[in-house]
């Protein structure tokens, strides 16, 4: 990790959504900017380009997929990694993210301590430029989970 | 010796002898020709007779020129007497000769008349034509004479209608260069018919040229072989029969002498002798009765001998006597007068000559001379020859009436033999028969009778009059039947004085004016009784032996013609039985329905039989049923029912074999048996009705009413009618089963919710009910005749298996519908794909609801996830070690944890309630609540939780309180899913109000917002478990679970309440809650 502050962008209609993720990262020193919805939060991504971008799914008028479409289409912002935020534990809602851009995904619940370090490895394998095959990784992996259910 | 008694001794008396011996053998000839019944004309009885009489006429004149006849004298001579025989024999007959119609009297007078004149061969033709023209009802005769070595001929006449043909006349024919009728007739002597001269290859054209059609030729024969041919024809076809052949023949032969004589000798004449001679032998030729050629033969002895007068005697049959039969001149005897032998002895002035016939003495001829004197031989040879021709002319009188008896039969023989030789139906045989035996036997009339199942019966007749046929038959025991039964011929001479025949029948024989009747026996064909001819008599008739004897022919040949006609009906009654039963088995197998295919055959079986009624008896268990009938008591005896062991009808099931009563009066158990013949109907045949598979169906009975003797073949036709019955019934038994399932099938069909869509092997559709029109919007005579893919827009068939129900997807309207489809294959029986059918439902609701149901677990495992997120995610950072918190991000974590705690246990509270209001255990406590004070809590405390995404809330309330009967929670969570939807629903910013009033009938509360409103279709479907609102028109909140308004529903209904949506598309959304006022 370099001198280089890391900036999230946390994109979620819940305010204890939120709070909760920017209080958890900046505990890890970074930056966290917010928005409450779809439209602000890709306004704010193209504005600030951050490093990544927590992105909720379910969101009502522009949802997450909406978002990331959106951020895909334009040059800077279609490089920023996106963790999808979905309490959806279908499948193939998690494929279909994979697809549109996203590089990760956390289920709803989950442990907010751990978000940090999962943005941190997830930045580093891709200055690396591992990530076509974090991608497949991921897919894989679904892949797996798919054929087990 | 001397040469007159040379003359004598050689020539006249071997003449003579020759003569008697010709005669003798004629006669023999004529008796046995009659006891064979042959025909008139026997040529050789004819020739034999003529030669007799030639013989007889040459001896006379060898008498009378006491000098051998020695050239053309003596074929002169032969020529006469070869004239005179057959003629006289021809015109003894002529009187009775039935072939000869009325009017050709005048013809044959002139003829006679120009015969015994001796005219010129082409004036004799001419007559002779004439006469033929008139008496065979001709359009043309040509007389045809041949030169001596007949190889040519001459055409001496040809007449037509009176006059000659002239073109015809004097025509000269070369026999031997040319075919036609006429040489082949001089070649083969005997008549040629032709019955198409056009067409026919053996005669020369002239006929034809002359308009002729048919024609016949016929040689004129003379001792001397051939000597011309009569030809004649006619204009319009005609089939000259035997019968009327021979009469040509006879009627040639008739004027053959004469033409003979005509262009040969008549020229050679001249003596007066001669001449007297002559016209004395044609005396036997003339046209007239006995007793006038007898007298005409003394007027010429008289005159030959120029005596005073001339008389013959003949004796009397038994009693000795002499009978004057002939008188010339005043001085003689009168005709009629007897005398004794002895009575009159030969003075010097009478000369007397034996009459000699056939070798006995038949009488005297006497001659009264002027004076005494001895006769010069010459005399005495002329006496002794007119005695001979008396003789011949007894001869010929015996010889007539032989004739005139044997003409009698011929006639009759003729009559019947025409009507055998007609295939006649036996009615119009059983007339002709009555007609020939009253004609041959010389009756009135006459009456035939037959046995109709007993008793004679009258079956036809002839001029028979009315009273007289009422009296005939129907008494079993009257004399009539019994001569029947014994085949005894009767014969009543005096009915008026007979007792056997009953008074009925004699006073009307007598009201009729008959007086005798002949009864003869006619042997029925195929049936064991006799029947009877009647033959009535005007006058009081003894009936001679001959007559009897015909009578007994005529019976005879009555009975081969009854016999033949019986035949000629039998194959023409098969045909028409085989053509009805053929019709009737037509019109049965088309006879779908069972009680009508029974009705149908009994009315079939009264057409086939003519009968006058028929029925059907259905065999039930053990008993018989009359279930169809035709005919007089058929329809009171319908349903009768007997004992399937039944006299009559049980004996026909049981035996499997047809009964037949042809009285049924006789037997008392008939009309016990059977309404039909308790009706009064009288004769029966019933047969059993034999199922295809052989058993007994019933008994199909035909009926009439008379009695009547049914025909084996009868028997045999109702038969085989009960047998086609009997399967037409089967048939439609199983066609009627099969259309019941047919109809079970297209009532299940119709009926059935799933959709059923069947194809032929062309994948075409032909089955298409009712709820595959309502599943697929698409009716079936559209569908019908198309395939699948034309209807649907896609297949129904997959090339997989079938065991398993698939999804098809099809397009409905506008919408998707999904169908659970499942798929038969139909098989023909070779194994073959002969269609296919589809079995399917809608399942695109089940299909909705499922996609709902998903779509609701994904909801709330959002909505629960959402609040767990935070308290697990601010549970764990209030766990972290490596970063302390503040007082006041402590006191905010646990806020969040507290507060969203509380929101995982409304939406658990929500989920129970849908539970309880699924399986009715939802439960509401009512009491008077204020409705006012419930709107003000729920906004306030939903103000706090929503407020954050900037919606306004203004609450429209009343002064006073609105009490209503309600569960005070339960409308709270009414109204706070109300309010909920109305901000998630409406843009942020926006005014949702909420407001109550006192209604009509109680509380009303109102929750408005400035949302995108309802369409009208969703209105009634947001009420609905699941449902929820196009995510694109909600705002707020993706967590909807599509319950609330369904629960709210659900609560307001349960506390007696209503709740609806007053909406408009683009303008926001109204929804009521009323709910009734509390109670006091």
């Amino acid at each position: 990790m370099g001198a280089r502050v890391t900036r999230v962008l946390v994109i979620d209609d819940e305010a204890p959504i939120r709070l909760l993720c920017r209080v958890n990262l900046e505990a890890e020193g970074m930056v966290v900017l917010e928005a409450a919805d779809g439209p602000s939060g890709l306004a704010l991504a193209q504005e600030q380009l951050p490093d990544l971008v927590l992105l909720d799914v379910m969101m009502p008028g522009l949802d997450g997929w909406g978002v990331a479409e959106h951020m895909l289409e334009g040059e800077e912002t279609a490089r920023i990694p996106i963790i999808f935020l979905t309490a959806r534990a279908e499948f193939r809602d998690r494929a279909r993210g994979l697809d549109i851009g996203g590089v990760d995904y956390i289920t709803k619940p989950f442990n907010p301590v751990e978000l940090a370090p999962l943005v941190r490895g997830l930045l580093e394998r891709l200055d690396r430029g591992e990530r076509d095959e974090l991608r497949h990784e991921k897919l894989t992996e679904l892949r797996s989970l798919m054929s087990d259910s | 010796m001397d040469a007159d008694t040379n003359a004598v001794l050689f020539n006249a008396v071997p003449l003579l002898l020759l003569a008697a011996l010709s005669l003798t053998a004629a006669g023999l000839r004529v008796r046995a020709s009659r006891r064979q019944g042959l025909l008139l004309t026997d040529l050789p009885a004819a020739l034999l007779a003529g030669t007799g009489l030639a013989a007889a006429l040459l001896g006379v004149a060898v008498l009378v020129e006491r000098e051998p006849l020695a050239g053309r004298v003596w074929l002169g001579l032969v020529a006469i007497l070869v004239a005179a025989a057959p003629v006289a024999l021809l015109l003894t007959r002529k009187p009775t000769e039935p072939a000869v119609p009325a009017p050709a009297a005048g013809a044959g007078e002139r003829l006679a008349t120009g015969l015994a004149e001796a005219l010129e061969p082409e004036e004799l033709g001419r007559l002779v034509a004439d006469a033929a023209l008139e008496r065979f009802d001709l359009d043309l005769v040509q007389l045809v004479l041949l030169g001596e070595d007949a190889r040519t001929g001459q055409v001496v006449a040809a007449r037509e209608a009176g006059r000659d043909v002239e073109w015809l006349r004097g025509l000269r024919l070369d026999l031997d260069g040319e075919q036609s009728g006429i040489s082949a007739v001089v070649r083969d002597p005997v008549p040629l018919a032709v019955v198409d001269a056009p067409a026919s290859g053996t005669i020369s054209r002239r006929l034809t040229d002359a308009g002729m059609k048919s024609c016949a030729f016929v040689p004129v024969l003379a001792d001397t072989g051939t000597i011309g041919v009569l030809v004649v024809a006619t204009r319009s076809p005609r089939v000259f029969s035997a019968e009327q052949l021979a009469q040509l023949q006879s009627f040639v032969a008739e004027v053959a002498p004469t033409l003979a004589r005509a262009s040969t000798a008549h020229a050679r004449l001249a003596s007066a002798r001669e001449a007297a001679l002559l016209r004395a032998t044609q005396v036997l030729s003339a046209d007239v009765g006995l007793d006038e050629r007898l007298s005409r033969l003394a007027a010429g002895l008289r005159d030959l001998l120029g005596a005073e007068a001339v008389d013959f005697w003949t004796l009397v049959p038994g009693s000795g006597e002499l009978e004057c039969v002939g008188a010339a001149g005043g001085a003689g005897a009168v005709p009629g007068s007897r005398a004794a032998p002895g009575d009159q002895p030969a003075s010097g002035g009478t000369v007397e000559s034996a009459i000699v016939s056939l070798g006995r003495p038949r009488g005297v001829v006497r001659a009264h001379l002027r004076e005494p004197r001895r006769l010069s031989p010459a005399d005495r040879s002329l006496l002794d020859g007119f005695a001979g021709l008396v003789a011949v002319a007894l001869q010929s009188a015996d010889a007539s009436e032989l004739t005139s008896e044997q003409a009698t039969t011929e006639r009759g023989f003729y009559r019947v033999a025409s009507v055998l030789s007609e295939p006649l139906s036996s009615e119009a045989t059983l007339d002709a028969v009555a007609q020939a035996a009253s004609e041959s036997l010389g009756g009135a009339a006459a009456a035939l009778l037959r046995p109709a199942g007993g008793p004679l019966e009258l079956a036809a007749w002839y001029e028979l009059p009315e009273e007289l046929r009422r009296a005939l038959g129907g008494d079993p025991e009257d004399e009539l039947t019994a001569a029947a039964r014994s085949g005894k011929l009767l014969a009543s001479k005096d009915l008026a004085r007979e007792t056997r025949f009953g008074k009925a029948l004699s006073a009307a024989a007598a009201a009729a004016g008959f007086r005798s009747l002949l009864a003869v026996p006619l042997a029925q064909p195929r049936v064991e009784a006799n029947g009877l001819v009647l033959v009535f008599f005007e006058e009081e008739h003894t009936f001679r032996d001959d007559e009897l004897e015909l009578a007994g022919h005529v019976a005879g040949a009555a009975s081969g013609a009854l016999e033949r006609s019986e035949l000629y009906e039998l194959e023409r009654r098969s045909r028409a039985l085989a053509q009805r039963l053929a019709g009737g088995g037509r019109e049965l197998a088309s006879e779908l329905d069972p009680e009508n295919v029974l009705d149908l055959a009994s009315r079939l079986a009264v057409e086939l039989l003519d009968a006058a009624a028929a029925s059907v008896w259905v065999l039930e268990g053990d008993e018989l049923v009359l279930h169809a009938a035709h005919g007089p008591g058929a329809a009171a005896g319908l349903e009768a029912r007997r004992p399937s062991t039944t006299w009559l009808l049980g004996d026909i099931v049981q035996s499997r074999a047809e009964r037949t009563i042809a009285d049924a009066r006789r037997d008392a158990r008939a009309a016990e048996t059977d309404p039909l013949l308790e009706a009064g109907l009288v004769s029966y045949l019933g047969v059993p009705m034999l199922a295809p598979d052989g058993s007994v169906q019933g008994v199909l009975s035909a009926y009439d009413a008379r009695p009547r003797d049914w025909r084996d073949e009868e028997g045999e036709a109702l038969e085989a009618l009960a047998a086609a019955a009997a399967a037409a019934r089967a048939n439609a038994e199983h066609y009627q089963g099969v259309r019941h399932e047919q109809q079970r099938s297209e009532a299940i069909l119709e009926n059935v919710a799933d959709g059923i869509v069947a194809v032929d092997r062309d994948g075409r559709v032909v089955l298409w009910n009712p709820a595959a029109e309502h599943i697929t919007g698409v009716a079936g005579a559209e569908a019908l005749g198309r395939t699948p893919v034309q209807v649907l827009g896609r297949s129904l068939g997959s090339e997989g298996a079938h065991d398993s129900p698939r999804l098809v997807a099809i397009r409905r309207g506008s919408e998707e519908a999904w169908l659970s489809l499942s798929e038969a294959v139909m098989t023909d029986p070779a194994g073959a794909v002969a269609g296919r059918i589809y079995a399917f439902r809608d399942i695109s609701s089940e299909r909705a609801v499922e996609q709902m149901k998903s779509d609701f677990v994904s909801t709330v495992s959002h909505e629960l996830r959402t609040p767990l997120t935070s308290i697990y995610g601010f549970a764990e950072t209030l766990l972290r070690q490596d970063v302390l918190f503040g007082e006041p991000e402590r006191e905010t974590f646990l806020r969040y944890i507290a507060s969203e705690s509380e929101r995982l246990t409304a939406i658990v509270d929500r989920l129970l309630s849908v539970a309880q209001l699924d399986t009715g255990a939802m439960s509401v406590q009512l009491a008077a609540v204020d409705v006012a004070s419930v709107v003000s809590e729920v906004v306030q405390s939903l103000e706090a939780t929503l407020g954050g995404n900037g919606h306004r809330f203004v609450v429209s309330l009343p002064d006073e309180p609105l009490p209503a009967e309600a569960d005070r929670d339960k409308l709270g969570q009414v109204l706070s899913h109300l309010v909920d939807n109305a901000v998630r629903y409406s843009p942020a910013g926006g005014t949702v109000t909420v407001g109550a009033r006192r209604a009509d009938s109680g509380v009303e509360v109102r929750v408005e917002d400035e949302g995108l409103g309802i369409p009208r279709a969703e209105q009634e479907r947001i009420f609905r478990k699941f449902y929820r609102g196009e995510s694109g028109m909600r705002t707020v909140g993706a967590g909807a679970t599509g319950l609330g308004l369904f629960l709210a529903e659900g609560l307001v209904t349960a506390m007696g309440g209503r709740i609806w949506v007053d909406s408009d598309e683009g303008r926001g959304a109204t929804f009521v809650v009323e709910l009734p006022a509390a109670r006091d």
